[in-house]
């Protein structure tokens, strides 16, 4: 079985259907791309995984275990964490204040460890994890700088340490890559595939630039108008001719075809 | 580092050598200021700590009404000893505030802010109207002191302040380490971005609810030393006018830095002295006071602190956040 | 209940709710175009029926023209109070209420200095008689506050749907970004809305200042039930607040006339958490998508 399905998921907002009749499977280590034109539904449907939205119909099924209508952290206890799409992050936070308070999941020790000042152990042991995460993102040397003061790129590799810290086994990234200019996108790409390689992640990827999606994912899913489009390999994608059709007209085209990037 | 933190401590201990020494050399009337000072830096301390998740009430007052009827009545009617009633007093407080929270827990912002003050009131109303146990619009009198303990009579000004301290300063340092603990973190990260807290694992109802059980516990605490000061209670003392003073307080001092409340509770208690011959204008030098900070200097006070003294808190925290007005989101509800 | 009671507790019911839908509205319409949560909205109130006990009492101008007198007086108020405590705070709904916490204090010291404290200002009942229905005798000075609070959100109503500045207020209030793309000053569209607040709570109080006690604290428990009306009608929405006005007018009186006023209140606030619970963006709140 899968370790990540969606079942015949669909969300509707009202009048609008955002996301029809979607089923989705995942193996365990496998970097899936999430791709499709703008409003296709691609970051609705991390929001209702991840518990955002509650589905109107169907089932997310993580671990064999039913995981649809539960709220967030919820979620996140078990296992499965979102990034954003806008920059989210504790702005007034310092970088390790950040990773730090995504430790609080995994931490054990309770209020009463706080008062009497028993937790110390357990503090510099949540330190150093924090440390190990901040490193493997490349920010060491800005531990204690603001998060807001941090340049773009900077703080979208912080969104991702944080969303580490809570030590997920499915990692759903959305548009990691926003905003980065060529250098910093190759190395988010190469972060992105060590992620999976050396934490043993399973990662559902959203992101509109093609060459990234098609440097690293294993396979790729199409959504168009909250419907699967196509899946399968990533060149399979590339030749399906309904897929070109979806994103004629748009820049993304020029994108798809290994052009420039494209503008999301 | 290091140096900050030996500084800090130097000026705490500097400060409560200064505030152990000072009843000694004032009037006896001061004395009690100093002690009503005490139990409203605990009303403060606590506010601030829901404070930190975003959410700010207008119900805090009362809770420490509820702590001061709750007490006095244990006292009066059970005869139980003031070291029994005042941490049940807390314990009470918390209960109710975990009863009252759930459907305050369904709004935020402002919304939230409106309905602790309706909860608030509907407490209240009921002390006015149920004159049994509450004594209703009278109030309670002969509220059991707190007695001889060896041979010092707590009656006195001078024993029940040192009383006060102690017990104030145990409660600023189980705040102080709350605050400070991960727990503190994540109701800070709460008022951050309460989207992304939730997305890490952090469950946003739950820990709100956290932040006001204890902040109900310490208002508790507070009431249970002004009934046995005061020996007599009546609703009116617990109205929204004296929640506005806290609000005040909060908001003069600054509420992102531990210190703040504190040194808002003590510059307002001092211009609240020196204003007293004005007695009838008072409010509304107050009320210029607080227009005044929140268009001018929504940092507060703490806000004028920024190299020197890092008592507690995070510094870069507290720069970044002189910057916000005080209070929640900005288009919160 | 017999049925003189009763009768008589449906008309107090209709006159309390029409007192505060008119004092509602406003309040509703402030915060719902630009979060402006007006703490001093009770102290509107308050100065409107001062404005009648000068011009009437004091002045001897006929009464309905002192009533009117309230209206461009206590609209500047609530510009002036939209120009100096609410566009600097904008953005930050808690500050503009705690700003306004400190306009409470002000208004009411100055009303006390002014008029003096202690004494209820005793205002002659400009019509005496009552009308008799079912036996229920209602004084008419009482009645004729349901047409006037008819007429006024009538007004209100045509306003904001039918008049071109109204219905900038409502896309303000539901979209103030596009609105202002459309060229909609939003500065003119926040003064307007707290002139209209102004207004209206002046006005109610004018109409109650032959009624009610005129003391500088007259208006403190009506901000906490105006408050609870705004929530209940769901934040932003007019339609709301009027409809949770007459319904929390009908609790407040039948509750009164049972059993006792404290109850009221209490049975009000019951009324409100119960509503939270079950619907949290109000009677007519919309939930934002």
């Amino acid at each position: 079985m899968a370790m990540f399905e969606v079942r015949g998921l669909c969300k509707n907002f009202g009048g609008l259907t955002a996301i029809s009749q979607l089923n989705l499977e995942v193996e365990e280590g496998e970097i899936r791309g999430v791709i499709g034109p703008n409003g296709a539904g691609k970051t609705t449907l991390f929001s209702v995984i991840s518990g955002v939205y509650k589905p109107t119909r169907g089932k997310i099924v993580y671990l064999g275990k039913e995981m649809s209508g539960l709220k967030s952290s919820q979620i996140a206890a078990r296992g499965v964490v979102r990034t954003f799409q806008r920059t989210a992050l504790f702005h007034h936070f310092t970088v390790m204040d950040n990773v730090l308070v995504a430790r609080h999941l995994r931490a054990k020790g309770g209020l009463f460890r706080t008062i009497f000042g028993t937790s110390r152990r357990i503090d510099m042991e949540q330190e150093k994890k924090a440390l190990k995460i901040i490193d493997f993102m490349g920010l060491s040397h800005l531990k204690d700088e603001l998060a807001d003061n941090l340049p773009h790129g900077h703080q979208r590799a912080l969104g991702i340490a944080v969303a580490l810290a809570s030590e997920p086994k499915l990692l759903m990234l959305d548009e990691p890559v926003t905003g980065m200019d060529p250098t910093e996108t190759q190395h988010m790409t190469d972060l992105i595939k060590k992620i999976r390689d050396e934490w043993a992640m399973t990662i559902l990827l959203v992101e509109h630039d093609m060459k990234v999606v098609m440097g690293i994912c294993d396979k790729i899913s199409v959504l168009n108008f909250g419907k699967k489009l196509a899946e399968g390999l990533p060149q399979q994608i590339l030749d399906n001719p309904d897929v070109i059709e979806a994103y004629l007209g748009g820049e993304d085209v020029v994108a798809l075809l290994g052009g420039e990037e494209a503008v999301a | 580092m290091l140096k900050h933190k030996v500084l800090s401590i130097i000026g705490v201990v500097a400060l409560i050598a200064v505030m152990s020494v000072l009843p000694f050399f004032v009037r006896e009337y001061y004395v009690e200021i100093l002690i009503i000072f005490l139990i409203n830096i605990i009303l403060a301390v606590s506010y601030r700590l829901i404070a930190t998740t975003g959410d700010w009430t207008l119900c805090h007052v009362i809770l420490m009404g509820a702590g001061a009827y709750a007490s006095a009545l244990m006292a009066k009617y059970f005869g139980w000893p003031f070291w029994m009633t005042a941490p049940l007093a807390g314990a009470t407080v918390g209960l109710v505030g975990l009863g009252i929270v759930y459907p305050m827990l369904r709004t935020v912002g402002f919304g939230f802010f409106i309905t602790s003050l309706a909860v608030g009131e509907f407490i209240r109303l009921s002390w006015i109207k149920f004159h049994n146990p509450f004594g209703g619009p009278r109030g309670m009198i002969n509220i059991p002191e707190v007695g001889i303990i060896g041979s010092i009579d707590f009656y006195e000004a001078i024993p029940y302040y040192f009383m006060t301290l102690v017990i104030t300063l145990v409660c600023l340092l189980i705040l102080y380490r709350i605050d400070r603990s991960r727990i503190g973190k994540a109701f800070k990260s709460i008022y951050e971005d309460s989207v992304l807290a939730e997305s890490i694992g952090i469950n946003v109802g739950r820990y709100r609810s956290f932040a006001f059980v204890i902040g109900s516990f310490f208002a508790g605490i507070a009431g249970a030393l002004l009934a046995h000061r005061l020996g007599a209670i009546d609703p009116h003392i617990f109205g929204l006018d004296e929640m506005v003073y806290l609000l005040v307080w909060v908001i003069v001092g600054g509420s992102t830095t531990f210190a703040g409340p504190i040194i808002g509770v003590a510059v307002m208690t001092i211009l609240f002295e020196w204003t007293r011959p004005l007695m009838e204008w008072r409010p509304l030098f107050f009320g210029v006071i607080l227009i005044g900070f929140l268009i001018f200097m929504p940092g507060g006070l703490e806000s004028l602190v920024p190299k020197f003294t890092r008592l507690f808190g995070n510094r870069k925290a507290s720069q970044a956040r002189a910057e916000e007005p005080a209070g929640a989101k900005k288009s919160v509800v | 209940m017999e049925l003189t009671t009763f009768v008589q507790t449906i008309a107090n019911s209709v006159i309390s709710g029409s007192i505060y839908a008119t004092v509602a509205v406003g309040l509703a319409l402030a915060f719902g175009v630009m979060q402006m949560a007006n703490h001093a909205h009770g102290e509107f109130f308050m100065l409107g029926a001062y404005v009648v006990y000068v011009f009437y009492a004091l002045g001897g101008m006929p009464f309905p023209l002192a009533v009117l007198m309230a209206i461009p007086t206590i609209a500047a108020l609530g510009l002036l109070t939209e120009r100096l405590i609410f566009r600097p705070t904008r953005g930050n709904v808690l500050a503009g209420f705690m700003a306004t916490a400190g306009l409470t204090w002000i208004l009411q010291v100055l009303a006390g200095r002014i008029w003096g404290l202690g004494f209820m200002k005793m205002i002659p009942t400009p019509y005496m008689g009552s009308a008799t229905i079912a036996g229920a005798q209602i004084g008419l000075q009482r009645i004729l506050i349901v047409p006037a609070a008819v007429i006024l959100l009538g007004l209100l109503w045509f306003f904001l749907h039918r008049v071109r500045l109204g219905k900038g207020l409502r896309a303000c209030a539901q979209d103030p970004d596009a609105a202002a793309l459309q060229g909609i000053s939003i500065n003119k569209m926040t003064a307007l809305a707290m002139g209209i607040a102004g207004a209206y709570a002046g006005v109610a109080g004018a109409l109650m200042a032959p009624i009610h006690a005129v003391t500088p604290y007259m208006g403190r428990d009506l901000l906490i039930t105006a408050f609870i009306i705004v929530i209940v009608g769901g934040m932003a929405s007019i339609e709301g607040a009027v409809l949770a006005a007459f319904i929390l007018g009908f609790i407040h009186t039948f509750v009164t006339t049972i059993f006792d006023a404290t109850s009221a209140v209490m049975v009000g606030v019951a009324f409100m958490a119960f509503i939270l619970i079950v619907k949290p963006t109000g009677l007519m709140g919309r939930v934002k998508a």
